[in-house]
């Protein structure tokens, strides 16, 4: 039995010179027909052709999905280099990062602007990680992209104050609070993306809810910045509604395009 | 490591029918020969394994269900049996149930005497509907017949999804997403009943059949076409109008009569779906009896094509039922749906033609069989009907006393004399 199983792989990739990959596959697909082999027998099939052939028509074929676990091999390589790379270069960077706040504060004796550097590059390499793993999550399934979409929040969050601390301690733009209204906005307009980008159901809900809440965050901006009067500067509370309302009806439009209505509608109506 | 099978969305609304029916779908056919038991084993075998859901437990889970699938041996499937009386024997067989929990979905049971052999079998209603169950028994010949004869591995059997979407995939973008919002609660409020007892713990499970003749089916055929009819409308019409009688509803009730309907009518190529459920009911409605049954045809006839003409026929109400299942946990969604969902009082299934040449087994063709549907529990009722040689067998499987069985013969009874009635006024 287990003959006929290599003679089908072998004449498989008959021609395809062996690389570690495709023998570890080989082997793989192997112990599966076999384990396969040994429970169909155990169900009480005696007629070994007829187990033969029904093994084989279970890995109908095998060099797409050999394609398919090579694809699947570099990516696990691929994100084992990255793994490493992220734990040394996280461990790498702080130390960096600490070693060129030292040298900068002994060599220019400039510590204020200096220690900037440690919350700063930490925050920024922070918002890189979590952007790594939305993009993984984000890979899962759909069950999981509420986390992603948590995590990406926080991303948003972590630029936010490193940008924040940049323009009130190295530039001393005291106005630099604005920076936390406006990175709400982020975190609105990145999940705002994100839903679009995943497909994400119901999405329109989203942004019904989002438009309100980032209009008061802009209104505080602008009118902090002195862009527009606090009076009437107030309207655009109201006109985010307003543009919810238009959106409203934008999709409903859109939908009606898809209504159907068959004159059997009546019918049901009457049951 | 345990495999698992998604639990479709027709698994959990069959599931759901725990309450109305026993999920069985029953066929019995018999033949002038031995089968050969051990091909049958062999091919059974290689089904199983073609479709995996046949040797799988359901698993309720309150979050989401699945299938696990689970081993299994051959001699938990098929039983052989030599009995003195196969009526009796088959009956007993096929008014079993099999419990979703079970390891397998299938059983088969094959009886001899005298040179002749009966193959019954019953199978999950969760795992594949009467649709698919015709398809299988037709796979399932063909398989038995080339493995015996040519020596072929029968592994013959579609796979593929079993999803209910798959319903929409011979659809353009624009009526897939026509189809997508159909968001309508379709279900029948009538609450004429079948005339049967209430329900007592003696109850059990009985088949109760009566059987066309050729020249019969023939003569309501020719009455139908020229009367503008179908034989499913006049098999309907003769419904309705015993069923006043019957039950004694008054002439002036507009009574619905559930008609399953085959949503594969919306697919051009079935070849890789998966053994699946894709039916859903048609709900035909008569405003009163009619003072002839002429009128009630007319009635039957106005109230189905109006269906017929509709291009998304039986897909209202499956987005409804999509987003009850995927926007909450299951055990919520099964208990929401349980109230918007009412289940048909009164129903019928034509299965249709039981190929004699496509279930032929080394040569011979079934001498006889039916096909019909679940178990329905009272006062749930469904009218099942097939057609094997020219000859329609019409089932009603009901689980009730003598006097529920007496009922339903009653019930046939007056169903023939209403056919009659129809063919006379068609001639």
């Amino acid at each position: 039995m287990q003959n006929n199983f290599i003679s089908y792989i072998e004449g498989a990739f008959a021609g395809v010179s062996d690389t570690d990959t495709l023998y570890r596959y080989k082997r793989g697909v192997l112990e599966k027909m076999t384990a396969r082999a040994n429970e169909i027998a155990a169900a009480g099939l005696q007629n070994e052709a007829v187990l033969n052939d029904l093994i084989i028509s279970e890995f109908p074929n095998l060099q797409e999905d050999y394609a398919n676990y090579d694809r699947l091999e570099r990516k696990r390589r691929r994100r084992k280099q990255m793994n490493t790379f992220l734990i040394f270069g996280s461990a790498a960077l702080i130390l960096t990062l600490v070693l060129a706040f030292l040298g900068i504060g002994f060599l220019t004796g400039a510590w204020s602007p200096a220690w900037l550097l440690v919350p700063v590059g930490i925050l920024v390499w922070t918002a890189f990680l979590l952007g790594v793993f939305v993009c993984r999550i984000t890979e899962k399934r759909r069950l999981f992209h509420p986390i992603a979409r948590v995590l990406l929040a926080l991303a948003v969050m972590c630029v936010t104050v490193s940008v924040f601390l940049i323009l009130l301690v190295a530039a001393a733009w005291q106005q630099a609070w604005v920076i936390f209204p406006a990175g709400v906005i982020g975190m609105y307009i990145a999940d705002g993306i994100y839903a679009f980008v995943t497909h994400q159901k119901l999405r329109i809900i989203n942004y019904l809810l989002y438009i309100p809440a980032a209009a008061p965050m802009v209104y505080v901006i602008l009118g902090g910045l002195s862009v527009i009067p606090w009076h009437p500067g107030w309207l655009i509370v109201p006109l985010s509604v307003l543009l919810d309302l238009i959106l409203v009806l934008c999709k409903i439009a859109e939908n009606s395009k898809y209504k159907y209505r068959p004159e059997v509608d009546a019918a049901w109506n009457e049951n | 490591m345990e495999r698992k099978l998604n639990a479709e969305l027709w698994d959990k609304m069959h599931y759901l029918f725990r309450d109305y029916n026993d999920r069985m779908v029953h066929l019995r056919l018999d033949y002038d020969f031995l089968l050969d038991v051990e091909a049958l084993k062999t091919v059974l075998i290689c089904f199983f394994e073609k479709a995996p859901v046949l040797h799988s437990a359901f698993k309720d889970n309150h979050i989401n269900p699945c299938w696990l699938v689970k081993p299994y041996h051959i001699d938990e499937v098929l039983t052989v049996a030599y009995p003195e009386d196969v009526d009796a024997a088959a009956d007993a067989f096929l008014t079993q149930g099999i419990p979703p929990e079970s390891e397998i979905q299938m059983k088969v049971a094959v009886f001899f005497k005298d040179g002749k052999s009966t193959l019954c079998m019953i199978e999950n209603h969760m795992c594949m509907d009467g649709g698919d169950f015709k398809y299988f028994m037709k796979a399932f010949c063909k398989n038995y017949n080339d493995f015996c004869e040519k020596g072929i591995s029968p592994i013959d059997l579609r796979e593929g999804s079993r999803s209910y979407d798959r319903i929409y995939s011979d659809f353009s973008q624009t009526e897939q997403r026509m189809a997508k919002n159909l968001y309508k609660n379709v279900c029948s409020k009538d609450d004429h009943k079948f005339p049967l007892t209430p329900d007592s713990i003696r109850d059990r499970s009985f088949i109760a059949r009566r059987k066309l003749s050729a020249e019969t089916l023939q003569r309501v055929k020719t009455a139908g076409k020229a009367l503008g009819a179908t034989v499913n409308d006049m098999l309907l019409t003769a419904y309705f109008y015993s069923l006043y009688s019957l039950a004694r509803y008054p002439e002036t009730d507009s009574v619905t009569i559930a008609c399953a309907i085959d949503l594969r009518r919306h697919l051009k190529d079935t070849e890789n779906e998966g053994l699946t459920n894709h039916t859903a009911w048609m709900q035909c409605n008569v405003p009163r009896r009619g003072k002839t049954i002429l009128e009630t045809l007319q009635y039957v006839v106005h109230s189905v094509n109006q269906f017929k003409q509709d291009k998304f026929m039986g897909l209202y109400g499956l987005p409804l039922l999509k987003f009850a299942y995927s926007a909450m946990p299951y055990a919520v969604s099964e208990e929401i749906i349980k109230i918007g969902y009412s289940n048909p009082l009164l129903a019928m299934s034509n299965i249709g033609i039981l190929d004699a040449v496509g279930l032929a087994l080394q040569g011979h063709e079934p001498t006889d069989g039916f096909m019909t549907g679940a178990v329905k529990y009272k006062p749930f009722v469904l009218l099942s009907a097939t057609t094997l040689h020219g000859e329609m067998t019409l089932s009603m499987c009901v689980r009730g006393n003598e006097e529920d069985q007496k009922t339903v013969e009653a019930f046939f009874d007056l169903m023939e004399e209403n056919l009659r009635a129809l063919c006379q006024a068609g001639q």
